[in-house]
């Protein structure tokens, strides 16, 4: 990635005075004047606030960012019809799709306040782009619907969902291209993708433990079996919120599971499962309950 | 109480025609005494235990409450029994005070428990020659509910109680893991249900079709 190439510091340090007793003021100096400070400062409120696993990796990916936001923060917004030179406007749309999805990948759903302002800057960020705009002027309408459909699906593959197993969502989260996407939308369909891709990782460690302690593709009984129990729990509608979590939770507990299991050695279709179709009854259970976008 | 009145309906009765008492003959002297009884029969065979009687005054000056009542099982025969004597409904039975009011008599207002009723008898009184006629108008009847029993215990819950007998699981996947799995991927679709957004686009095609056409169907 072209971005990747860290922007050399073009300021050469100054040089170092002569005489120990000025070296401080003059470190000092250089600090104040490059803005470390702030820098730093910054750094560290970001990964307080998203709390990476892999805080090196999480600085490094910040101040590559960052690098990038100042190379083209001047090009951002033009000035009436003078296109910035280098910058065509599909070049720099893709530009703000991937730093909104740097935002986006920051804290994780469960984040709730994190991720709800990483989802507010990533979507003024996208809204940025179109016809070249004043910076005075407040973006109107709302994200243009092929780049919505585009940041869910890059959300998606970068989830570790296949493509084909979340066309079926995207199908009904999408927007056309001259659709203009309102905020709610947007974070809805964001938070969906997030939470799925956590499903499929989810579906797809429960496979595993359903094969085991076989090495081999699980039985299809039994992989119906322990969906089916999901499929139920999923379907219980009735009462107040506190009752259906308690009567659903019921239907999902080990005991519940453990009849289950044991019921589908004795009866049941016969054969296997595969890895990919569990995945993806597992996906239609998900999202046969999101809401189709109109 | 849960429910409000309105939700009761009344309980569909006859009213019979008002009964003006005559003292005398009826043929030459046609003036009332000023006594007038209404008879409201409940449906044959369903005794009701009566929350309330509405109805609309049309000039009556006092009204009294009679029911006819059946207690349930035993052999006795029904009984009559004053249950409101002589309610004043106009303050002066020769002014118009309360003349055209709507009225409400509650079972607390009652003497007797209006309990397995078979036939409520309005005797009305109207002692003042300045009203020609009197009477009582939509005469109602609303039954005592009893607030609903508590939901049964559904099995699920039950369930809950039952001792653990582990099945016999030998090269099966263990449960515990398997539930815990499930719990978390049940959890996650809760999540996203419960963030679904009515917020929309505001399209207006049909199944995905913007064909101009079908605009005037949606």
């Amino acid at each position: 990635m072209a971005e990747k190439e860290k922007r050399r510091s073009g300021a050469t340090p100054p040089g170092m005075p002569e005489g120990k007793a000025t070296k401080s003021d003059s470190d000092r100096e250089f600090l104040s004047q490059a803005g470390v400070g702030e820098l730093l400062r910054g750094a560290i409120l970001k990964m307080v606030e998203a709390r990476s696993d892999d805080p090196i990796g999480f600085l490094a990916d910040h101040f590559c960012h960052l690098a990038s936001v100042t190379e083209t923060g001047t090009a951002g917004c033009s000035d009436g019809d003078q296109l910035n030179g280098p910058m065509s406007a599909g070049a720099q749309e893709q530009q703000h799709l991937n730093r909104a999805l740097w935002h986006l990948r920051l804290a994780h759903h469960s984040q709730r306040s994190a991720f709800s302002n990483n989802v507010r800057v990533a979507y003024d960020l996208l809204n940025l782009t179109g016809p070249c705009r004043r910076s005075a002027e407040v973006p109107e309408g709302g994200v243009r619907g092929g780049l919505y459909t585009q940041t869910l699906q890059c959300l998606c593959s970068e989830g570790g969902v296949p493509a084909s197993t979340s066309a079926p969502l995207l199908r009904r989260l999408h927007c056309q291209d001259h659709e203009a996407v309102p905020y709610d939308v947007f974070r809805h369909g964001v938070l969906t993708c997030a939470v799925f891709s956590d499903y499929i990782r989810q579906a797809q460690r429960l496979y595993a433990e359903v094969c085991c302690p076989d090495e081999g593709p699980a039985s299809r009984a039994l992989c119906l079996a322990v969906l089916g129990t999901l499929k139920e729990a999923l379907e219980t509608s009735q009462g107040c919120d506190a009752i259906r979590y308690l009567e659903a939770s019921a239907k999902i507990s080990p005991y519940k599971l453990a009849q289950a299991i044991a019921g589908a050695q004795t009866r049941g279709p016969g054969g296997d499962m595969d890895a990919k179709e569990f995945e993806n009854a597992a996906a239609e259970l998900f999202i046969t309950r999101v809401k189709v976008l109109s | 109480m849960s429910d409000s009145a309105d939700d009761i309906k009344p309980v569909s009765c006859t009213i019979k025609p008002p009964v003006y008492l005559q003292i005398g003959d009826t043929k030459t002297d046609p003036s009332h005494s000023g006594v007038c009884v209404v008879d409201v029969t409940l449906p044959f065979g369903k005794p009701v235990n009566i929350e309330e009687i509405t109805f609309k005054n049309y000039y009556t000056a006092y009204v009294t409450v009679r029911l006819l009542r059946r207690s349930p099982g035993q052999e006795v025969p029904a009984k009559w029994s004053t249950t409101l004597r002589d309610l004043p409904l106009m303050d002066n039975p020769h002014t118009e005070g309360g003349s055209q009011d709507y009225f409400s008599i509650h079972r607390t207002q009652m003497q007797v428990e209006p309990d397995h009723v078979v036939s409520v008898r309005l005797i009305l009184r109207q002692p003042s020659f300045a009203w020609l006629t009197f009477s009582l108008e939509d005469i109602r009847i609303f039954p005592h509910m009893e607030p609903d029993p508590e939901k049964e215990v559904s099995d699920w819950l039950s369930d809950l109680t039952l001792v653990d007998q582990h099945p016999d699981l030998e090269g099966l996947p263990d449960p515990q893991t398997v539930s815990s799995s499930i719990q978390q991927m049940w959890a996650l679709t809760e999540v996203m249900q419960t963030n679904q957004t009515t917020a929309s686009i505001g399209r207006f095609d049909v199944d995905g079709c913007y064909d101009i056409n079908l605009l005037s169907l949606t």
